[in-house]
């Protein structure tokens, strides 16, 4: 197998493991490719099927040696391509059923320790197998002396009077192999450099906006900005401003007026924005409906709800004001205590 | 210490050159006699209008309930001893499957049997 021979250049990082689904599932291999996949040269106790990382698998076969100890079952499982060892640890419940002979029964009615008895005897049987039984093994993959072997973290006799089970594993495995295990662990540096995919272009597009809140964000507040009109920022940015910026631009409003950073007092053609930290009108019209307000009776006890202060305030300041600037002006005026919320939608002053 | 991977096969293949002595088995068939003093077991099937059949030795698997008639899954080592005409299979585990879907149980093997094929043809190539 030449692939065996390439070193860890082959391996994705070790970090992006965890972006490919193989890695946290029990992997439905054959079990003649389960001891031929090679380890992980960054880190031992890693297995990789190609370019997939996996450390637990899930095997279906039948039961052609047995060894028994005080603690475990040895179970060698031969799915017919190959023939592997499962380690099945066995349960502290059921070890030392020993004569718990408490069967007074009563005759129909209904016997809890006579039904606990009869569960763990079937749990039992679920887990003691003979050669020629089907079990299925689920459990993490290791190496001991240069023997693959498999230590269960879960293992059962499954009950196949006609063979579906078996018949149904054999249909559905090379498709799994041909949908999942061939097709190559896609790694995210690899997807951006290869262009612009619909999947790449997509995650690209995410970031960047992420980003451009940010920076917008960070300049708004370090300049002290009150309010501003979009040409002047993309002004900043470059004499000449292709679609794309455009675009990325307008997304970028659009997320922060949503979030409540800014807003539009007045829906007109003239596009300007108030950043709503930064205006004092704003902030001082709601602290006075605030102050007003609770003096009232009617809001004296547990103070004015964030819907009558927003209507207030659209009254007296601005039609288009949106909860979400409000809420980021409450916050904005609660952090400089002058105000306090008496319930998580509820203002007054003291 | 573990035994070698038991691969299918149909029991027209078992009297072919496809296997060889020795070669570890799993097959299955129609339960047609059963001899408990011989310890010898016939498995029959029809395949392009001809009956096959394999004698399976039955020493390890005793005692089992016989139903002659029924649909059997057999896993053994094949015995192609010199002058004789036919095959022995060595049973280590013979599990009555009667009510198996065959045709079904045939095209899951074959399944299997093409995408090895495949891939052994891709690993070829490169």
């Amino acid at each position: 197998m030449a692939s065996e021979q390439s070193g860890a250049e082959d391996e994705p990082p070790s970090l992006l493991w965890g972006l490919d689904p193989v890695f946290s599932a029990y992997a439905r291999l054959y079990i003649k490719d389960i001891l031929q996949i090679r380890e992980s040269r960054q880190v031992p106790g890693i297995y990789f099927y190609k370019n997939h990382p996996l450390f637990q698998v899930d095997v279906l076969g039948t039961v052609v040696y047995k060894r028994e100890r005080e603690d475990f079952y040895c179970y060698g499982v031969d799915d017919s391509t190959g023939v592997i060892n499962c380690l099945c640890w066995k349960d502290e419940k059921w070890r030392d059923q020993g004569d718990s002979v408490k069967g007074k029964g009563h005759g129909g009615v209904f016997n809890v320790e006579e039904q606990l008895r009869k569960l763990c005897e079937a749990q039992r049987s679920r887990c003691m197998l003979e050669i020629g039984d089907l079990l299925q093994v689920r459990g993490s993959l290791k190496t001991s002396r240069e023997q693959r072997e498999i230590m269960a973290s879960s293992f059962y006799k499954v009950s196949d009077p006609v063979m579906d089970v078996q018949i149904a594993r054999m249909l559905d495995m090379p498709q799994l192999y041909r949908d999942c295990y061939n097709k190559p662990f896609q790694v995210p540096c690899a997807e951006l450099e290869a262009g612009t995919t619909d999947a790449g272009g997509a995650s690209n597009i995410q970031s960047m906006l992420g980003q451009s809140v940010r920076i917008l964000k960070e300049f708004l507040k370090v300049k002290e900005v009150p309010k501003f009109r979009p040409y002047d920022e993309a002004t900043s940015v470059g004499p000449s401003f292709p679609t794309q910026v455009k675009n990325l631009l307008k997304e970028t409003l659009k997320l922060l007026q949503r979030e409540g950073e800014i807003f539009r007092k007045v829906l007109s053609p003239d596009e300007l924005y108030h950043v709503t930290e930064q205006d004092k009108d704003l902030l001082a019209a709601i602290r006075d409906v605030i102050q007003e307000d609770s003096k009232r009776e009617k809001y004296a006890e547990k103070g004015c709800h964030i819907l009558h202060v927003l209507s207030s305030v659209r009254q007296r300041y601005s039609r288009n004001l949106s909860r979400e600037a409000l809420e980021v002006a409450l916050k904005f005026l609660e952090c400089n205590s002058d105000i306090i919320s008496t319930t998580d939608s509820h203002y007054t002053v003291l | 210490m573990l035994p070698s991977p038991a691969v299918f096969h149909f029991l027209w293949e078992i009297n072919t050159h496809l296997v060889e002595d020795g070669a570890s088995v799993r097959t299955f068939g129609r339960l047609t006699s059963y001899l408990p003093e011989e310890s010898k077991a016939i498995l029959t099937s029809h395949h392009a209008s001809m009956q096959h059949q394999v004698s399976v030795q039955t020493t390890f698997v005793e005692p089992f309930d016989p139903i002659v008639g029924a649909q059997y899954v057999t896993l053994g080592e094949i015995d192609k001893a010199e002058g004789c005409s036919e095959a022995i299979l060595r049973a280590r585990v013979l599990n009555c499957v009667d009510g198996v879907d065959v045709a079904l149980l045939q095209k899951a093997i074959n399944e299997q049997r093409n995408f090895f094929k495949e891939r052994d043809n891709e690993a070829g190539a490169q």
